[in-house]
């Protein structure tokens, strides 16, 4: 986690008292958390929601500060208006898949676990949560076989999930003693890195794309997996590849639905002109996107022709067709 | 309603290639003005368009990109474009075939009309 500069906590602070509806509380909150002065982040959070109430972003934040705070109840409360505003958040399910797994809601906790699974199968905080609750639920099959047959538990084998999904749910002791004492919360598991393709792997991925760098109006290159992750290339300057991914990740999220609701085909691209900088995504095959970053004056036919010739290398990368 | 922001929409929505435009209060995500085709329904477009442009801006000063100012979402059949406006974004539907460039250079002139 990088230490935020001074100017930028300058600069949003500014922002905000000049317009205090900003959304310059966003990045000053998260600036203030890393810096361990969570009351403040917290007191910047809760003022930016009154002005933006349907803000996933800072709900999300919102629920991580109050689980730094140990106060799981209320951070559940965010985590659940963050997947009602937007029912497919990772962090979200994650967060309330952990919080049913330690309320015992067996149900609940591998609904939320299996989507956030689906999400990001590699995080190994979902992965053990998940390992907790199969090891709860043959508990509770092995319960449920010795009420009905107590003569024949000693060698009765479980019979499925259905008796614990039509039985009402009931908390149990942890039945194994070599299961984690407490579930795994976010905050307690490092993020792993995005898994890379087989090709990608053991070159220098961050410098694949180095040669597009040297041409003038190349600002950055890279390649996304589909969740917006990088998986190769770097920017020039002060644009960070991580959190352009991101931005990216839930721009095409909110693209690929305009796009079904407009019925105009399958997303070809996005076109997005910053002050400081064009780019262009491509998807590649469904398996990643490639992006392009040019100076905002580059011609935007040199743009596309650019972007093209990524796409082609990233998806050789991929092995994948472009 | 202002006659500026119905001539703007009428204009670029005579432009050829074009399928629709729409003004879009962008706080809301709803429509103030609109030109479209009626199998298009404005308010799913305007709350769909606004989301797309304002959730995408709302993060872009954090990573060092400035303002957004145009967002362009080419799709197999045809494009999307959206301009920055003040607190409007101006939201043009283009066909497949449509004069790209110059789709661009009006929806950018109009939108600098309404700020």
């Amino acid at each position: 986690m990088k230490t935020p500069a001074p100017a930028d906590l300058q600069r949003w602070s500014e922002e905000l008292a000049r317009n205090p509806a900003s959304l310059a509380f966003l990045p000053l909150a998260r600036a203030h958390r890393r810096l361990s002065r969570r009351d403040v982040a917290l007191k910047l959070t809760l003022q930016g929601l009154e002005a933006h109430p349907a803000n996933v972003e800072a709900h999300a934040l919102l629920a991580l500060l109050y689980l730094e705070e140990g106060d799981r109840a209320k951070a559940a409360d965010e985590w659940s208006i963050v997947l009602r505003l937007k029912p497919g958040n990772f962090e979200a399910l994650r967060g309330m898949g952990f919080r049913h797994l330690e309320q015992n809601n067996i149900p609940k906790a591998r609904q939320h676990l299996e989507r956030a699974a689906l999400i990001r199968p590699d995080d190994t905080a979902v992965q053990e949560a998940l390992r907790l609750l199969r090891q709860r639920e043959a508990a509770l099959r092995a319960r449920a076989a010795d009420s009905a047959a107590p003569a024949e538990t000693a060698t009765a084998e479980p019979t499925g999930s259905a008796a614990h999904e039509t039985e009402p749910w009931s908390p149990v002791e942890d039945p194994t003693p070599a299961a984690p004492a407490t579930v795994p919360t976010p905050s307690t598991v490092t993020e792993p890195a995005p898994a890379r393709p087989e090709s990608v792997r053991g070159d220098d991925p961050e410098h694949a794309f180095d040669d597009l760098l040297q041409s003038g109006p190349v600002l950055g290159a890279l390649l996304l997996d589909s969740r917006g992750l990088v998986l190769a290339g770097s920017f020039k300057g002060r644009a960070h590849a991580d959190e352009i991914g991101a931005i990216l990740g839930a721009a095409v999220d909110e693209a690929v639905r305009t796009v079904e609701y407009l019925s105009l085909g399958g997303w070809e691209g996005l076109i997005l002109e910053f002050g400081s900088a064009v780019l262009h995504v491509r998807p590649i095959a469904g398996q990643g996107i490639a992006v392009l970053a040019a100076a905002p004056d580059a011609p935007m036919g040199w743009v596309l022709r650019a972007t093209a010739g990524l796409a082609e290398r990233a998806a050789r990368m991929l092995e994948v067709p472009a | 309603m202002s006659d500026v922001y119905v001539d703007t929409v009428s204009r670029l929505s005579r432009v050829p290639g074009v399928r629709g435009a729409i003004l879009v209060e962008a706080a809301g995500g709803v429509p103030v003005t609109a030109e479209v085709d009626a199998s298009i329904s404005p308010r799913a477009v305007a709350a769909l368009a606004a989301a797309l442009f304002q959730r995408t801006a709302s993060v872009s000063t954090t990573a060092g990109l400035g303002r957004l100012r145009r967002f362009q979402l080419e799709t197999a059949g045809g494009h999307v474009l959206m301009a920055g406006a003040g607190e409007l974004i101006l939201v043009v539907l283009v066909d497949d075939d449509g004069q790209l460039g110059m789709v661009r250079l009006e929806t950018q002139r109009a939108a600098e009309s309404l700020i």
